[in-house]
């Protein structure tokens, strides 16, 4: 689902957050990332979802490689990619249901679809009932959840969130690394940048460790880890 | 098919809603707009109109042929006659010496000064009206020259030269008014430009998550192209009742003025395939300047 090959990144200013990454992460997979601050976490998912080019190195996700992809294709590239941000982009003079189908709306959709899919959506995650509000009406659980809601409405093969419980509470943070784990077990390439150790523990899924740009442990190399 | 339509006119009320937002800033750029495209509008009208005045003043020109002092009446009768079966002369009028001098009198006010004259300074005049048809300048040239062929002719003088210089300035001038139009067309097209580039900024997030989400250039667009279009076509509206209003106030002194030189001088506004120009001029230029804006501004906004 997703391959780096040597991935380097060299902000402008000469700051190098990635430093010849390597990884693969197969279909249906999940993944947590971990790390210090400033570690690249956000720099990788940026290459993933092309908001960043990588300065060498060799990319592959979904099956398209990422390095030839011309700009002009790339919107169409994200609409198999629900990229959940840890400020949440929502949003706020939007209501919770145009929020969540503005990737429907992007892509054309007729309204009815919309209208079925962002209800399906929003019922997944538990805000039906709050379609209406705005963003700001909400809690910082609940606003992490239409973001949840809005990456998975296009039923995307893959899912990137970039620290989803930053500041939740343990019943809160449970809740929604459940959810992901429940779109894992249906079959999506999930990945999750996260500093919370706990649900690393919890989940027991693969992790990845970066430090200063660099990769310094894979659980999939690791077969104490694979072995419990 | 039906989809797409119904997308450009969902992203066109769009547009509507987010100018009615803000209504101050909305009408102040159609005003400046309006002002901005009514000025060479108006002074195409203007100009337009002087052009059919001067026609129309041409056309009503009148050949002065005054006769030599030594001919005599009855011969200077006959002359007028002869002229006359000319097939480019509508009419003749002769105005012996005497009648000249009476009139003069009458309407010069040098009455007294004219009576201590001995003589009558005054030749005899016949007034040629040429017929319509031949009121082009080359035809009028033409008679000109075969009525100072009579050697029984002092001078004959057709009043025109300052018509000729009229509307030879009048051609300038509409050089100059479509330079004018040329200019503030661009201003038109910067006034829309930085209107788009504040909502641009303004939408900044929403432009930057719509592009995360899977919004491509176009879909971000569109709804400032529409914006930028409604914003020009409402301006040129403004600027359409502008000229018309306009030509109201002035419709009765100029009417009273151009009465002096031709009878029946209709003053004309902007009339239907000119008022639709100016329309579609406007609507083209707000897109154009909303198209340029919003590309040169979308580019600045990370991601691509
Ligand atoms: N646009 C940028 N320009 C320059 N440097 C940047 C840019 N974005 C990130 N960096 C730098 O790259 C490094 C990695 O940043 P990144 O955001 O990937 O870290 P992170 O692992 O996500 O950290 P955190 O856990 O705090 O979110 C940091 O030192 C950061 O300062
Ligand atoms: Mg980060």
């Amino acid at each position: 689902m997703i391959q780096l090959e040597n991935i380097s990144k060299r902000y402008p200013g000469g700051h190098d957050a990635l430093k010849a990454v390597t990884f693969n992460v197969k279909p249906e997979e999940m993944v947590f990332v971990t790390g210090h601050s400033g570690a690249g976490k956000s720099t990788l998912f940026k290459l993933i979802t092309l908001i960043e080019r990588p300065t060498r190195g060799i990319l592959q996700v979904n099956n398209k490689n990422c390095n030839k992809l011309s700009n002009w294709r790339i919107p169409y590239f994200r609409r198999d990619i629900g990229i959940i941000f840890q400020d949440h982009k929502l949003l706020l003079d939007r209501t919770v249901f145009d929020n969540v189908a503005l990737p429907l709306v992007v892509s054309g959709l007729n309204h009815r679809e919309i209208q079925r899919r962002v209800r399906a959506s929003l019922d997944k995650v538990g805000l039906l009932n709050k379609e209406k509000l705005y963003p700001l009406t909400l809690s910082g659980g609940e606003q992490q959840r239409v973001g949840i809601a809005r990456a998975v409405v296009n039923k995307p093969p893959l899912i990137l969130a970039d620290e989803p419980t930053g500041n939740l509470d343990e019943k809160l943070s449970d809740e929604i690394m459940d959810l992901f784990y429940d779109f894992h077990v249906h079959g999506v390439t999930v990945m999750i940048a996260t500093h919370d150790l706990r649900q690393l523990k919890r989940l027991q899924k693969r992790v990845i460790q970066l430090a200063e740009g660099q990769l310094v442990y894979d659980s999939e190399n690791d077969d104490e880890y694979n072995a419990q | 098919m039906k989809n797409y339509f119904l997308r450009h006119f969902q992203t066109l009320f769009f547009s509507l809603g987010q100018l009615w937002s803000t209504p101050v800033a909305t009408l102040m750029t159609i005003a400046v707009l309006g002002i901005t495209l009514a000025l060479p509008a108006g002074l195409f009208v203007v100009l337009e109109n002087a052009q059919q005045a001067s026609g129309a003043i041409k056309d009503s020109a009148q050949i002065s042929v005054f006769l030599k002092k030594s001919v005599s009446e009855s011969s200077a009768k006959r002359i007028t006659k002869k002229l006359a079966q000319n097939k480019n002369i509508e009419r003749t009028r002769y105005i012996s010496a005497r009648e000249a001098l009476a009139e003069f009198k009458k309407y010069s006010g040098f009455g007294d000064a004219i009576k201590a004259m001995k003589k009558n300074p005054l030749p005899a005049v016949i007034i040629v009206t040429p017929k319509q048809s031949a009121a082009d300048p080359e035809t009028l040239e033409a008679l000109l020259k075969t009525i100072r062929n009579n050697n029984q002719v002092e001078l004959a003088q057709l009043d025109l030269e300052w018509v000729k210089r009229l509307s030879a300035f009048l051609v300038l001038a509409k050089r100059g008014v479509w330079l004018l139009a040329v200019l503030l067309g661009l201003g038109v097209i910067l006034t829309i430009g930085n209107t788009i580039r504040l909502a641009v900024t303004n939408r900044r997030s929403e432009i930057e998550i719509t592009k995360l989400v899977g919004g491509t250039n176009a879909f971000i667009r569109r709804p400032f192209l529409y914006s930028g279009l409604i914003q020009g076509l409402l301006g040129a509206f403004g600027a359409w009742l502008l000229v018309q209003g306009g030509l109201l106030v002035i419709a009765e002194p100029m009417s009273q003025l151009t009465s002096l030189y031709a009878s029946q001088l209709e003053i004309s506004g902007l009339d239907g395939p000119q008022t639709g120009l100016l329309l579609l001029i406007g609507a083209s230029l707000g897109w154009l300047g909303s198209r340029l804006a919003v590309g040169r501004h979308l580019r600045e906004i990370n991601p691509t």
